[in-house]
C-alpha cells in the first residue's frame, strides 16, 4: 500500500446532501480513490424513490484492515461533507462528537416543508455557527455558485472532494483523482472535473 | 462499469454488491439474466445488460417478475445457466410459476435473486424473500460481505446443478447498495449451446419433459434433493466461526448483518468472550455444524433483520438436538433483545449484545448529544419526500386532484407502485386513498366500480405508471372492462421505468441490451381491449382537466393517459426546456386571490418564497424549467421563456 | 361586517349545506371553482379576511351596512324593498321574438343596455346540456340565446369574477335575490383591496322564491324519464302545485312536493323574494302570463326602463293595486319564514360568543317582520 496511512483507522466518513446533488457519484469517487491506495473500503448508502428530495447520505468506512459495516455507530464520524448546510447539522446529530470536523457547502436546498411555509430555513450566519460549535474545525465553502460558473450546479459534488483532499485529512491527491475520473468517466469529462476539483481544493485555506 | 467485464483475476477493486452479484454471475458463467426492475437488486441486470454482447449473454428487462423466472427457467431446461433478479416484492409475483418449477426441477444452474429492503427504505412493505426458501423447500444461501456477494453466487450454481433444481441467493439493501472491496475471479470463456431435450421418459430428469406431475413422486424429489442440500451446507466454506472456543455468548447471524454483529463485537470490547458463527447457508440449516457450535455455550443471540426467521428455525433444530446439545437460552427477536421490524446497524446489535453481557452500550456522548439534537431541531427543518422539480406527476396529480375536487362526488384514486406511490403525500395532493402492489390501483378500482348496486356513488380512478401497466396493469384494466365496471384508469406515461432508472420495457422502442424493439402503444391496446381513450399532456394543466372532467362523466371504463417524460430521464435530464421567471411587481403573494398557491399548495421544489419581498421566486439551481408553475399562477406573475 | 376567511366559510356555509352555489367565491383566487352548479373548495386557503367569505350571502350579512351602502337607507323590512315604481312590462316590438318566460322583460332591458352601450357586457346564465352556463354575452343576439328561466342554481358571479379579474368593467348582471346581494357586498369593497374597481353597474334582479340545486334537478329529470332539449321550465300559480317542464318533445308535469325535495337549504333563510338590492327588479305576474312585473328601485334603473320604453324595447303598464298588494303579501311571508328559519338555526344575530350568524338584521325590521 505506498506511503498514504491513516490518522484513525477506520476513518469514518459521511457525505450527505439532498437527492440529486451528486452524493453518491462524489462517494464513488472518493471509494475508489482511496481504494486504488490499497485501503479497505466499505461504503453504506441510501438511494432509490424513497429519496426523491429527501436527505442522502454515504458512509464511507476506510480502513488499512479489514472493512466494516457499511453503518458507522452512532457519534462515530470522523469528518462530515455536506453539500448542503442543513444535511451536514442533521448527520452531527446521530454521529457527531466533540472531535468532528465539516466541510459544508453553504448554498441552501429549501425542504419542501419551508417552501411551502410550514417550517423555517435557518440563517446561513446562525447554521455556521452552530455547525462550529459542534465540531473541532468547519470549513464553509460556496461550491454550488463556484459549479455555476463551470455550467452546472451537480459540479459542486467534486469541488467539495477537492475541498476534502486540501484538508489533508485523509490522503487524496490529485494524480489519484485524475485516475479514477479517467476510468470511470472517459477522457471527454475528465478535464473539467478536474478544474472543479482544483476549485474546490482552492477554496480551502 | 468496463471492470465489471474487463477486471482481470487477482485485480481488487471497490464494487457496488449488486456489480459483485453481476460479476459473480459472469464468473459463473452464466448465459440468461432475466428480471424486473425494483430496488434494491435492479443494478444487477443493469450492470449485466452493459455488458451482455462482450459476454455473450442474453439479458432482459422482462415484462414482469413471473415471466423473469420462466424466462430464466427455460435457459435452464435447455442447459444453460440463468439467473433472474427481483426485489423482495418480485417473488410474490413470481410465486405461482416457482411453486411449480421446484416440482419439475432445474437442469442448468438455475439462481432466484431476491433483495430484501429491510426498513422498506425503498419499497412500501417490508416483506421477506426468506419466507419463500421454506414454502418452496429450496436452498436458501445469503452472504456476509460484498467477496461473498461474488464468489457464493459461483457457489450456487453448482449447487443447482448439484441438487438439479433452483437456489435462492438472497441480499439486502445494505449489502446490494453497499461497496465493498472485491478481489475478483476468472471468466470463464465458454460458448455454451443450448439444447431442450424432451424425448425421453418422462421420470429423466435430463433427457425427459420438464413436468411438475407426477407430483407426489417429485415432491419426494425435492425433498431429497434438498437434504443433499442440507449435506453439502455441512461444509460449505461460506460459514464460518470467528470467537472463543467456548464463547460466553454466541451470535448467530447472515447476511447483512453479518457486518454490524462483527462492529458489534468490537464496540462492546467483547472478542474475547463472544463467538461469531456467520452462516451463509440458511435454508436448511446445517445440523452437524449447528449442534458442534451450540454445544460451545448456553446463550445464543441471533442477529437477523425483520422477522425471526433463521431464529425460529434454530430453535426447531435446538429441540430437536436438545439430548446432545442441552438445554439453551436464545436471545433475539422473541425474546425483544433485537426489533422485529426495521433494518439494524451495528448500535442496535451492540445494544442487545451489551445487555446480555450485563454491559451498558453508550454510543454518544450524552452532553454532545443532548446539545446536537437541540440545534438540529431548531435548526434542520426535516426533509420531507416530495416529486423531482419539473415531475410530470406533480402536474398530473395537480389535475386529478383538481377534478376531483371540483366534481364534489367523493372521488377517490387507488394507487400502487412508482414514483407516484407518493401521492398520498402532500406533493401529491394527497390524492391516493389506496396504495398496494404493482397494478393493484387498478385491480381495486374495478372492484370499488362494482359497488353502484350497493349505493356506491362516488367517482373511482385508478393510476398506475407506463411499465406497471405492462407488469400487471393491463389484466385488472380487462377485468374492469369485462365486467363493465365504472372506473377511470390514469396512465402516468412518463416513458420509462422512472423511479428505478429507467429501465426500458414493452412500451419502448428499445430493450435492455439496447436493441432496437417493437414498441407496443399503450392507446391502442386499451382501445382494442374496448376501453375510451384519451391522451393528454399534464404540463398543459387547464386541457388535462377539461378532459378528465369529460371522462369522469362517462359510464364505463376509461383511460386517461397522461403523458410526459420523467424530469430525469437521460433526454431531459439538466436540460431546461424554459427559462422561469417571476414578475415582483405582478406576484400577488400573500394577498388574497392567491395566497402563494405556487409555493404553499403546488409546493414545487424549484420554487422559493422570499420572506422579505413576499413573492414567489425561483430556486435557479433547482428549477428543471418544466413551466409547470407558470401554468397555475392566478396573477400570471410566473413567466416562461423556450431556452434556445 | 365581521371579515373571515374561507376555513370559516367552510364551516359556515358549505358545512351547514346552505350553499346556494351563487359563484361570488368562485374565481376570486385558485381555491373555489364551481363545476355542474356546485361549488367546491380546491385547496385550503390560511388567510383571515378573504373575499370569498365577505361576498358570500349566507355568512355574516350585515343587512343594515349592505341596504345602507346600496341604498342609503337601512334594511327595515319592507316587503318588497326600497323602490321607486312598479309596472307591468313586456318586450316592445324591438326586442326580437324568443323564448321568453312571461314578458320578455329581462331580455328586453339586457338588449337595450346593450344596444346603447349603458353596459360593457351581460352576464346571463346560458345552459350546458341539462347545467346552468353563466356567461358574459357583448350582443343583444347574444342575449336573446340565453332567455327563459331555468330554475336552477347558478354559479353567475363566477363569471363576473373572472371577468373582472379580466379587467372587464361596467358588467351587467342579471341576478337572483342572493346574486344582487352578494353583488352588492363585493361593490362595497369589504376587504379594503386597494386596487379595487367596482366591476358591475347594472343589476337586473328576478323574483325567486326558490331555486333547484342544478344535479339533483338534473337527476329527478333523468328520474322521471324527460327526455329531450328543455325549453322552459314553470311554476303555475296555486293552487296547481306542480311544476312543469316544457321540453321539444312535450310538456311533463311534476309533483311541487317532489321538486320541494331539491331546493337547497340555503333558500330557505333567504328574505329576499323581489331582488331588492338590484337596480329593476323582474318576475312574474300572477295570473297574466304574458306579462312580467318590474320593480324600479334606482335611478340607474328607471333611467333603462325610460330608454327602452322610448325605443320601443320595452311596453309598460299599470299594475294593479291587487297585485302589488298580493306581491308584497307573498314577500313579507317569505321574509317571515326565513328569519324565523335562520332563528331556529342560530343564524340570525348570533351573539359573538356562540359563534357566527348568517344574517344581521336591526330590532326594528326583527318588528316588522315578526318572524
Amino acid at each position: 500500500m505506498g506511503t498514504a496511512t491513516l490518522t484513525k483507522d477506520p476513518y469514518n466518513l459521511i457525505i450527505t446532501g439532498v437527492g440529486g446533488q451528486g452524493n453518491v457519484l462524489a462517494s464513488r469517487v472518493l471509494g475508489n480513490l482511496l481504494s486504488d491506495k490499497g485501503f479497505s473500503i466499505t461504503i453504506g448508502e441510501t438511494f432509490g424513490a424513497s429519496q426523491r428530495g429527501g436527505s442522502v447520505m454515504s458512509h464511507m468506512r476506510i480502513s488499512a484492515g479489514e472493512s466494516w459495516s457499511p453503518q458507522i455507530p452512532k457519534g462515530q464520524a470522523d469528518m462530515v461533507v455536506a453539500l448542503e448546510p442543513i444535511e451536514a447539522l442533521r448527520v452531527l446529530h446521530t454521529y457527531g462528537h466533540p472531535g468532528v470536523k465539516v466541510i459544508s457547502n453553504t448554498r441552501s436546498i429549501y425542504p419542501v416543508g419551508v417552501i411551502s411555509g410550514d417550517s423555517k430555513y435557518p440563517s446561513m450566519d446562525e447554521l455556521q455557527k452552530t455547525i462550529e460549535g459542534l465540531t473541532e474545525q468547519a470549513w464553509f465553502i460556496n461550491a454550488t455558485d463556484a459549479a455555476m460558473e463551470l455550467g452546472n450546479p451537480i459540479f459542486g459534488n467534486i469541488m467539495m472532494v477537492g475541498a476534502l483532499a486540501k484538508t489533508g485529512v485523509l490522503p487524496i491527491d490529485r494524480d489519484g483523482f485524475e485516475k479514477v475520473m479517467l476510468r470511470t468517466m472517459g477522457e471527454k469529462k475528465t478535464p473539467v472535473n478536474l478544474k472543479a476539483f482544483d476549485m474546490g481544493a482552492e477554496m480551502i485555506n | 462499469m468496463s471492470q465489471l467485464y474487463e477486471g482481470k483475476k487477482g485485480e481488487k477493486v471497490l464494487f457496488m454488491g449488486n456489480q459483485a452479484i453481476a460479476r459473480g454471475a459472469l464468473e459463473a458463467g452464466v448465459s440468461v439474466a432475466a428480471g424486473y426492475p425494483g430496488t434494491p437488486s435492479s443494478e444487477i441486470i443493469e450492470n449485466l445488460a452493459d455488458v451482455s454482447k462482450d459476454a455473450n449473454m442474453y439479458v432482459e428487462w422482462s415484462t414482469n417478475e413471473k415471466i423473469a423466472v420462466e424466462v430464466a427457467a427455460a435457459a435452464s431446461f435447455a442447459g444453460l445457466r440463468s439467473i433472474c433478479v427481483m426485489k423482495q416484492n418480485g417473488v410474490n409475483v413470481a410465486s405461482d410459476f416457482l411453486l411449480h418449477l421446484v416440482l419439475s426441477g432445474t437442469r442448468g444452474g438455475m439462481v432466484l435473486i431476491p433483495c430484501d429492503d429491510p426498513g422498506a427504505l425503498s419499497s412500501i412493505n417490508e416483506g421477506e424473500a426468506r419466507q419463500f426458501a421454506r414454502l418452496l423447500e429450496i436452498p436458501l444461501v445469503e452472504a456476509g460481505d460484498f467477496q461473498e456477494a461474488k464468489d457464493m453466487l459461483k457457489w450456487a450454481f453448482e449447487l443447482s446443478e448439484e441438487i438439479q433444481n433452483l437456489v435462492m441467493f438472497r441480499s439486502v439493501t445494505r449489502l446490494s447498495h453497499a461497496s465493498g472491496s472485491v478481489e475478483l475471479g476468472e471468466i470463464p470463456q465458454t460458448e455454451p449451446k443450448a439444447q431442450f431435450n424432451y424425448k425421453g421418459f418422462i421420470l429423466d430428469p435430463v433427457e425427459g419433459p420438464v413436468v411438475s406431475v407426477p407430483v407426489e413422486y417429485r415432491h419426494g424429489l425435492q425433498q431429497e434433493k434438498l437434504k443433499k442440500a442440507e449435506a453439502l451446507f455441512e461444509e460449505s466454506p461460506f460459514n464460518t466461526y470467528a470467537g472463543p472456543e467456548n464463547p460466553e455468548v454466541l451470535v448467530i447471524t447472515s447476511s447483512g448483518a453479518t457486518l454490524y454483529s462483527r462492529e458489534a463485537i468490537h464496540l462492546c470490547n467483547a472478542k474475547d468472550k463472544v463467538g461469531l458463527l456467520k452462516l451463509g447457508t440458511t435454508f436448511p440449516l446445517p445440523t452437524k455444524l449447528i449442534a458442534k457450535h451450540l454445544k460451545t455455550t448456553d446463550k445464543i443471540l441471533v442477529v437477523e433483520e425483520v422477522l425471526p426467521f433463521m431464529e425460529e428455525n434454530l430453535k426447531v433444530l435446538a429441540q430437536e438436538l436438545a439430548p446432545e446439545v442441552g438445554q439453551k437460552t436464545f436471545y433475539g427477536k422473541r425474546s425483544g433483545n433485537i426489533p422485529q421490524t426495521g433494518e439494524l446497524n451495528p448500535d442496535l446489535v451492540a445494544a442487545a449484545l451489551a445487555g446480555i453481557l450485563g454491559q451498558t452500550y453508550a454510543p454518544q456522548d450524552q452532553e454532545y448529544q443532548t446539545k446536537a439534537a437541540q440545534q438540529a431541531f431548531f435548526n434542520a427543518p426535516v426533509r420531507d419526500l416530495t416529486f423531482c422539480p419539473g415531475c410530470p406527476h406533480r402536474a398530473s396529480f395537480w389535475s386529478i386532484h383538481n377534478v376531483l375536487a371540483a366534481d364534489n362526488r367523493d372521488g377517490f384514486v387507488c394507487g400502487d407502485i412508482g414514483c407516484y406511490s407518493m401521492a398520498f403525500l402532500p406533493c401529491g395532493f394527497s390524492s391516493l386513498k389506496t396504495l398496494h402492489a404493482m397494478g393493484s390501483g387498478t385491480g381495486v378500482a374495478s372492484g370499488f366500480g362494482k359497488l353502484g348496486q350497493f349505493g356506491l356513488d362516488q367517482p373511482v380512478v385508478s393510476v398506475c405508471g407506463d411499465s406497471t401497466f405492462f407488469h400487471s396493469g393491463m389484466p385488472a384494466l380487462v377485468n374492469a372492462i369485462h365486467h363493465k365496471s365504472d372506473i377511470t384508469m390514469v396512465i402516468l406515461d412518463n416513458s420509462g421505468t422512472g423511479m428505478t432508472g429507467f429501465q426500458s420495457h414493452p412500451g419502448l422502442p428499445v430493450d435492455a441490451q439496447g436493441n432496437e424493439s417493437p414498441a407496443l402503444d399503450i392507446p391502442t391496446i386499451c382501445r382494442a381491449l374496448g376501453a375510451t381513450v384519451e391522451v393528454c399532456d399534464p404540463f398543459y394543466p387547464h386541457k388535462t382537466q377539461q378532459t378528465f372532467h369529460k371522462l369522469l362523466e362517462m359510464p364505463g371504463v376509461k383511460v386517461l393517459i397522461m403523458r410526459q417524460i420523467c424530469a430525469l430521464s437521460p433526454e431531459k435530464k439538466g436540460k431546461k426546456q424554459y427559462e422561469m421567471s417571476v414578475d415582483e411587481t405582478i406576484c400577488m403573494g400573500e394577498n388574497c386571490g392567491c395566497n402563494k398557491l405556487c409555493t404553499r399548495v403546488f409546493r414545487c421544489p424549484g420554487l422559493r418564497w422570499d420572506e422579505e419581498k413576499k413573492t414567489a421566486t425561483i430556486d435557479e439551481v433547482i428549477c428543471a424549467g418544466c413551466g409547470m408553475c407558470a401554468a397555475i399562477c392566478p396573477s400570471g406573475a410566473i413567466t416562461r421563456k423556450e431556452v434556445a | 361586517m365581521k371579515l373571515f376567511a374561507q376555513t370559516q366559510l367552510l364551516e359556515d356555509v358549505q358545512g351547514k349545506g346552505l350553499c346556494v352555489g351563487c359563484g361570488a367565491c368562485v374565481d376570486l383566487c385558485p381555491y373555489f371553482t364551481t363545476y355542474r352548479g356546485k361549488t367546491a373548495m380546491l385547496f385550503p386557503c390560511d388567510r383571515e379576511t378573504g373575499r370569498c367569505f365577505a361576498y358570500c350571502p349566507k355568512a355574516e350579512v350585515d343587512y343594515d351596512e349592505v341596504y345602507k351602502a346600496r341604498t342609503g337607507r337601512a334594511f327595515d323590512g319592507t316587503p318588497i324593498g326600497p323602490h321607486l315604481e312598479t309596472y307591468k312590462a313586456k318586450a316592445g316590438e324591438k326586442t326580437a321574438e324568443c323564448t321568453f318566460q312571461c314578458g320578455g322583460t329581462v331580455t328586453a332591458l339586457i338588449s337595450c343596455a346593450l344596444d346603447n352601450k349603458m353596459i360593457s357586457g351581460a352576464v346571463l346564465t346560458d345552459s350546458e346540456g341539462r347545467m346552468p352556463k353563466p356567461r358574459l354575452v357583448r350582443t343583444s343576439e347574444q342575449a336573446r340565446d340565453c332567455a327563459g328561466s331555468k330554475y336552477s342554481a347558478s354559479p353567475t358571479l363566477s363569471v363576473v369574477n373572472q371577468e373582472a379579474k379580466r379587467g372587464v368593467r361596467n358588467m351587467g348582471v342579471v341576478a337572483t335575490p342572493c346574486q344582487a346581494l352578494a353583488i352588492s357586498q363585493m361593490k362595497m369593497n369589504p376587504t379594503d383591496k386597494p386596487d379595487f374597481e367596482d366591476p358591475v353597474s347594472l343589476v337586473i334582479g328576478l323574483f325567486c322564491t326558490w331555486a333547484l340545486d342544478a344535479r339533483k334537478l338534473e337527476a329527478l329529470l333523468a328520474e322521471k324519464g324527460i327526455e329531450g332539449k328543455i325549453i322552459k321550465a314553470d311554476v303555475p300559480p296555486p293552487p296547481a302545485e306542480v311544476f312543469v317542464v316544457e321540453t321539444d318533445q312535450g310538456t311533463v308535469e311534476i309533483p311541487l312536493a317532489e321538486v320541494r325535495e331539491i331546493i337547497p337549504e340555503g333558500c330557505s333563510i333567504c328574505p329576499d323574494m323581489t331582488s331588492e338590492l338590484a337596480d329593476v327588479s323582474v318576475g312574474q305576474v300572477e295570473g297574466d302570463a304574458g306579462f312580467n312585473t318590474l320593480i324600479i328601485r334606482t335611478q340607474k334603473g328607471a333611467e333603462l326602463v325610460k330608454t327602452a320604453i322610448s325605443q320601443g324595447y320595452l311596453v309598460t303598464e299599470t299594475l294593479d293595486g291587487d297585485k302589488v298588494h298580493n306581491l308584497a303579501t307573498a314577500s313579507a311571508n317569505k321574509k317571515k319564514r326565513a328569519l324565523a328559519k335562520a332563528k331556529e338555526m342560530g343564524l340570525l344575530n348570533t351573539p359573538d360568543e356562540e359563534g357566527r350568524a348568517a344574517m344581521r338584521v336591526s330590532e326594528g325590521a326583527l318588528n316588522k317582520i315578526q318572524p
